[in-house]
This record gives C-alpha cells, sequence and structure tokens, in this order.
C-alpha cells in the first residue's frame, strides 16, 4: 500500500490493538431469588415444586419449564441439605483472564434429597479428589450463620448457594445405587 | 413491578471483555496516520474520499481504491449536538458538543468531540481544527477533540 | 412466488416498565401465554418459534436461552433467534411459516434495559475503531441527526415537543406504557412548558427521548386458512421488508431515512402512506417521527402511534414488534382496516422494518 503523500511507517506490519471493555450492571434480584437468599441465611434450602407436575426445583425460578406454569411463595417448600453427586468433572485450572484457581478441583452436580434439579458447579471436600465419584453422599457445610450472605444470587443464574453454603462434603455413607439418581445424571 | 427494594437486593457485577484487536490495511493506516499527526482518507473508484476510511465504498460495496490521501486537518461542523452532561465515557468531562466534522478534502463526515466552551460557540459550518495528544498510540482519541479555529491557542 | 398473507391471530406484552424485578424469562413468560390464549391454541400446536432479544442488556450470556423456557421447549421445538428487535423475530417466523408445512409460528421479543445505563452500555453496538472509544451514546447520535433535520428547514424544535406532547398525551391512556412525569396535552400551552425543559443532547430534550424500560411482548402467526378456523377478523400481513444503511453516521442523510422508504415500497405499502388510517413508528425521538413519517408519505390524516409509541416507552428489543401489535389491535378492533407498523434496529434509522397490515372489514 503506497500514499499519495508521505508514508505511514511500517506499513506492511499488521496494527494490533488491545481493548478493554468493562460494563456494569446493578440486578434486583427477582422476588423467589430473595425468598431463596433469605432463606440460605436462615440455614433453610427452599425448592418450588410444580403444581402440575410436582417436579421441585432448587432454586427456583418462579416458573416450571416443562409445564411453563407459575410458581410462586405457595409452591415452596424446605429440601434437604444432604444429597448425593449425579456427575462431576476435576479441572485442572488454565491461565485465562479473571480465573483466580491455580490447583485441580471438583466441579460436582448434587442431588438434593427431596429435590427434582441439581445444584451444578459444587466443590466436594471431605475426600480425596481422584476418589469422588458418582453416588457419593454428601452434605452441605454451612457458612457460619454471621458470615451469611447475598453472595451469588443474580438474575442470570438460579440456585446458587455461594451464599449461605461453601460446597459440600461427603458423608462417609454408603454410596447411592445408580438406580436412584440415574435420571439425572449426566 | 415497580416496588422499593432495599439495597442488599441489589447485585453488582462488572463483566470484563479484553480483546486484542488486528485492524487490517484500511482502518490501520488511519491508524499509524494518527499516531504521526495526520489524518487521512481512502479513494472510492468513484473518486470520493471516504473519512474515516472503510475498506468498501458504502455506495456500491466496491473495494475502495490503494493508497491513502492526505485531509484536514481542519474541517467544517456538518451536524453537531450539545452534551450538556458528559458520560464517563466522554473524551471530554466538561460540557461539549459531539459533531460530524467534514474534513478539507473529504467527502463523508467524521464523529468526534468539539471542545468550544459554551453551546452559543457552536453552530453548523463552524470551522474546527484538531488538537493531538502529546502520547498518540494510533487510536481515534489521539485526537484529544477538535477545538473551533482560531482558538487552538 | 408471492407471498402468503399470514395472519397475526394472538398477542401479548407485559407492562413495560422503567424497572422491574422480574428477570427476563418471568417477562416472556407472561407475553407469551397470553399472545398463545388469545390465539386460542395449544402451544404444542406451534409449529416454529423465533425470539428476540439482546444479552447485552442484561449482562447475562445466554439469557436468550433461559428465555426460551418461556416457550415451553419440551419436547424440543423447532426454534432460532435474533439479535434483533422481536420484530425481525417476526420476520424470520413470517418467512418459515411460507413453507407450508406449519399451521403456527410463535414470536417474542424482550428486553430488560434497567440492569445497565443505556449511555454507558450501547457505545459497545458502535465499531470499535471510529465510533466506541468515543463513548458516542444514542441519545447523542439522535442530537446529531435532529440538528441535521433542523438545519433542513423541514422541522423546528417546536415540531418536536408537538410529537412529544401528542405522544404522552397518547400514552396516558395505554395501560401497557409508562407513566411519565409531566404529561403533557397538545394545546401551545404545554408546548411551551416542554420548550422550557433544559437540553439533554441539545435541541433534544428529556420528552424527546424514548425511555428505556423493561418489557416482552408475543405474536402468535397463522396460516390464513388456520387463521379463518379461528377469527371471524383475521388480521393479515400484506407485506414485510426491512433494509438497512452503511454503520458510519457521517456517510448517511440523517434527516431522511431512505431505507423506511425502500422497505416500505417493497413491502407494498403505496404512495402517500398508502391509505393506512393507523401508522406505529418506532421513532426513539421525536425528531426520528417527523423524519419517518416523510419517509412513508403519511399525510395528516393518519393517526400516528396511538398508543403512545416509543417515546411513551421504549422496552428495547420488543418496542419494534409492540408497534406491530398495537397496529394489530387497531385493524382487528376495526379502528381501521389498514395500518403501517414500523420497527428499528442499530442507531439512528440505520436498519428499518415496514410491515403493513390489512383487516377485511
Ligand atoms: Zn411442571
Amino acid at each position: 500500500m503506497t500514499t499519495e503523500k508521505g508514508s505511514a511507517s511500517a506499513a506492511d506490519e499488521p496494527m494490533v490493538v488491545d481493548d478493554f471493555v468493562a460494563l456494569t450492571y446493578h440486578d434486583r434480584l427477582p422476588p423467589e431469588t430473595v425468598r431463596f437468599a433469605d432463606g440460605l441465611i436462615a440455614g433453610r434450602i427452599i425448592g418450588q415444586r410444580c403444581p402440575q407436575c410436582r417436579r421441585v426445583y432448587v432454586g427456583g425460578k418462579g416458573f416450571c419449564a416443562m409445564c411453563v406454569v407459575v410458581m410462586g411463595p405457595e409452591s415452596e417448600i424446605d429440601v434437604a441439605d444432604v444429597g448425593v453427586v449425579t456427575g462431576y468433572t476435576i479441572i485442572t485450572p488454565v491461565r485465562y483472564y479473571g480465573q483466580t484457581k491455580t490447583e485441580p478441583f471438583v466441579y460436582a452436580s448434587v442431588l438434593l434429597d427431596g429435590a427434582s434439579s441439581v445444584l451444578g458447579g459444587q466443590e466436594i471436600t471431605g475426600i480425596a479428589i481422584d476418589a469422588v465419584r458418582e453416588g457419593l453422599r454428601v452434605r452441605a457445610v454451612w457458612k457460619p450463620p454471621e458470615a451469611r450472605n447475598y453472595e451469588g444470587h443474580s438474575t442470570r443464574g438460579w440456585g446458587s448457594l455461594a451464599g449461605g453454603i461453601v460446597g459440600f462434603e461427603w458423608t462417609g455413607e454408603p454410596d447411592v445405587p445408580r438406580e436412584q439418581y440415574k435420571e439425572f445424571a449426566v | 413491578m415497580t416496588e422499593q427494594h432495599d439495597d442488599r437486593h441489589v447485585v453488582t457485577t462488572t463483566l470484563e471483555f479484553p480483546y486484542r484487536r488486528s485492524l487490517g490495511p484500511v482502518i490501520g493506516g488511519f491508524a499509524r496516520a494518527l499516531a504521526e499527526e495526520r489524518i487521512v482518507g481512502v479513494r472510492t473508484q468513484a473518486g470520493d474520499v471516504l473519512v474515516p476510511p472503510t475498506e468498501h465504498d458504502p455506495r456500491t460495496g466496491e473495494s475502495v481504491r490503494d493508497g491513502f490521501v492526505d485531509v484536514g486537518p481542519a474541517g467544517e461542523v456538518q451536524s453537531w449536538t450539545w452534551v450538556s452532561e458528559p458520560t464517563e465515557r466522554h473524551p471530554i468531562r466538561r460540557p461539549f458538543a459531539f459533531a460530524l466534522i467534514r474534513l478539507d478534502g473529504a467527502d463523508t463526515a467524521l464523529v468526534h468531540a468539539v471542545d468550544a466552551e459554551a453551546i452559543e460557540v457552536m453552530r453548523t459550518g463552524l470551522r474546527v481544527v484538531p488538537m493531538w495528544r502529546a502520547e498518540r498510540t494510533g487510536r481515534i482519541t489521539d485526537i484529544e477533540c477538535f477545538v473551533p479555529a482560531g482558538l487552538e491557542g | 412466488m408471492p407471498a402468503d398473507d399470514i395472519a397475526i391471530v394472538g398477542w401479548g406484552q407485559t407492562p413495560s416498565v422503567a424497572s422491574t424485578d422480574l428477570t427476563e424469562p418471568q417477562l416472556c413468560l407472561a407475553a407469551v401465554n397470553d399472545a398463545l390464549a388469545m390465539a386460542n391454541i395449544d402451544r404444542h400446536a406451534i409449529g416454529f418459534t423465533c425470539s428476540g432479544s439482546c444479552d447485552y442488556l442484561s449482562g447475562g450470556p445466554f439469557v436468550f436461552i433461559s428465555n426460551l423456557e418461556a416457550a415451553g421447549a419440551w419436547p424440543p421445538i423447532s426454534e432460532s433467534h435474533v439479535e434483533m428487535d422481536g420484530a425481525w423475530a417476526l420476520y424470520e417466523a413470517w418467512v418459515r411459516i411460507q413453507h407450508g408445512d406449519i399451521d403456527f409460528a410463535l414470536v417474542y421479543g424482550s428486553g430488560k434495559s434497567s440492569p445497565s445505563d443505556p449511555a454507558l452500555l450501547f457505545p459497545q453496538q458502535l465499531d470499535p475503531y471510529y465510533l466506541e472509544p468515543l463513548g458516542l451514546d444514542p441519545a447523542s447520535l439522535m442530537g446529531m441527526q435532529a440538528r441535521a433535520l433542523l438545519d433542513s428547514g423541514t422541522a423546528t424544535e417546536r415540531d418536536f415537543a408537538a410529537v412529544a406532547a401528542r405522544s404522552r398525551r397518547a400514552g396516558a391512556a395505554n395501560p401497557k406504557a409508562q407513566t411519565l412525569p409531566n404529561g403533557a396535552g397538545e394545546s401551545d400551552l404545554d408546548i411551551d412548558a416542554l420548550l422550557a425543559a433544559p437540553y439533554v443532547r441539545a435541541p433534544l430534550r428529556a420528552h424527546d427521548l424514548a425511555p428505556a424500560a423493561d418489557g416482552a411482548a408475543a405474536v402468535v402467526l397463522a396460516t390464513p386458512a388456520k387463521a379463518r378456523e379461528l377469527t371471524d377478523h383475521p388480521v393479515f400481513i400484506r407485506g414485510i421488508d426491512h433494509r438497512l444503511e452503511p454503520h458510519q453516521p457521517g456517510v448517511r442523510d440523517l434527516a431522511d431515512s431512505p431505507s423506511t422508504r425502500l422497505a416500505a415500497q417493497k413491502a407494498g405499502l403505496g404512495a402517500n402512506g398508502g391509505g393506512v388510517g393507523v401508522a406505529e413508528l418506532y421513532a426513539t425521538s421525536s425528531a426520528q417521527e417527523l423524519i419517518l413519517r416523510a419517509a412513508l408519505g403519511l399525510g395528516p390524516d393518519v393517526s400516528v402511534n396511538p398508543s403512545g409509541g416509543a417515546l411513551c416507552s421504549d422496552p428495547v428489543m420488543a418496542t419494534g414488534l409492540v408497534r406491530i401489535i398495537e397496529a394489530a389491535q387497531r385493524v382487528a378492533d376495526g379502528t381501521t382496516r389498514r395500518a403501517v407498523a414500523h420497527a428499528v434496529n442499530g442507531q439512528v434509522l440505520q436498519h428499518n422494518l415496514v410491515c403493513v397490515l390489512e383487516g377485511e372489514r
């Protein structure tokens, strides 16, 4: 490429620029998320039971996506803080912008007793990570009451337990037979 | 749906996106010229000078001709608006004008900020000149803003 | 092959409000269920679903996938999404239903603008080289456009205020629109009061600019045969088309909208407004309404934005679809036999869609 007047420097080299975009959002939490978050702070895990299909969602989105019907406060029930690992992976962190982890960690799906939806992305403790397996019985590890807060809740996802629960630990009980959770296994 | 909530029901999140872009020959040429305190355009097959330059003639979709044409640096305001309360993303932190500026020798207009001190100074047809940053990196903001001709100090 | 006259047989819209604490899927659910109830069909009769939304508005990755739950996506459905106003989702569904193998299509558009500041977010829709680094916000672009219109000699700031006053008066009677302060009438006194307000982006004042809102809207489309089975007064889409102008504002004549004019021609609107009684136009500034009226050739006898239009409520990503709904409503209730709806995408009327609607009475 030539110029009519003067010449651009090093014009044959591709010009590369860095750009950094930061976008800030202020989310007003939806009513069912507020009730779910308040439940965690009070040491309860609240599920929403569909009036039509009876599935129990933790946490609820305010509607059943299978039946497309609204679920309000009247649909809410407590579910247990113990459950079963239905699937997992072990993540070896690679370096990318925003990654804070440096050591391999477990990323597990947990089906709480009485629930019909799994909680994704849970950490499992009390057992070596190479011993984590499907069917493992686990119990919620609660934050001390004074440390519980609204962490992790947003309008763009549901079911974060981070405000009240740091993860799940192995109960030491025998594994749950796959027959009992296979509908939820990945 | 409009009830008031206390603040703990409002969650603030900042999403961050780091990008790296290769500018290509046309925008890259414009960017290199900015770093040298020059403004360049490209010529379409029909002979019009596009500033800011694009790879194609917006009217025909044809590739523009090879080579750059120096334009400006002064130009004329074609349209403008007065920003009485700048946002944190705007290039000027006090009231200013955004303007479509047709630089001398160009057939299209470039958007940039005009630091005119007061709305009364602004008018369509106003002659403006660029104020260059001392440190230039090949970005449109290498031009800090334009100012009315004669006020460039 | 000439397009079949697809009909609109159901619609729904949430109230559009400055800020809701409902999630976007919840907004979609309300609009979709209302539209299906009005059409009086089961959701499983839907052969194709298309939605329009923008994840950047609320900052949620794959919100458009969550929204799909509002359509009832199990068992798996045939669906598509456009990162555009719901009016373009309707366009895609209109094309899809022409294939002749389905009876019904569901369309919805949704957006939550309240979590972010449009003035800070929207520069992100502009090119990252020349415009975005300046933080160029929609209102500033609209200010430059309004100035270009004033300079063309075809409008005055008083004309802008008259558009705003008429829109606010109409919007006050629309339960789905926002309740705005300083509701104004059409008298000179009211217009004087509006003109006394400070500029936000001179020559535009707050009332000249569409207030972003949260909301959702949905429409059910049907083949002509199914439409006649369902209703005695189907609303037919006689033509629909959309056209695009270049991205850079400096290569366009901002005081005109040639893409609207061309889309109207291709949609078969006809000369001088094509005999429509009602026009619902997605103008995000009062000046844009004047530009659109001129491009569509609408005379003073046409009722423009009887809903109040976007100047009363702009549920971004649903607003264009709402215009089609508001126009269809007035054809269905016999207010007019023929109406035109307009939707916009991009900045300062860059991309325009025109939809001509007609009833049989
Ligand atoms: Zn259900």
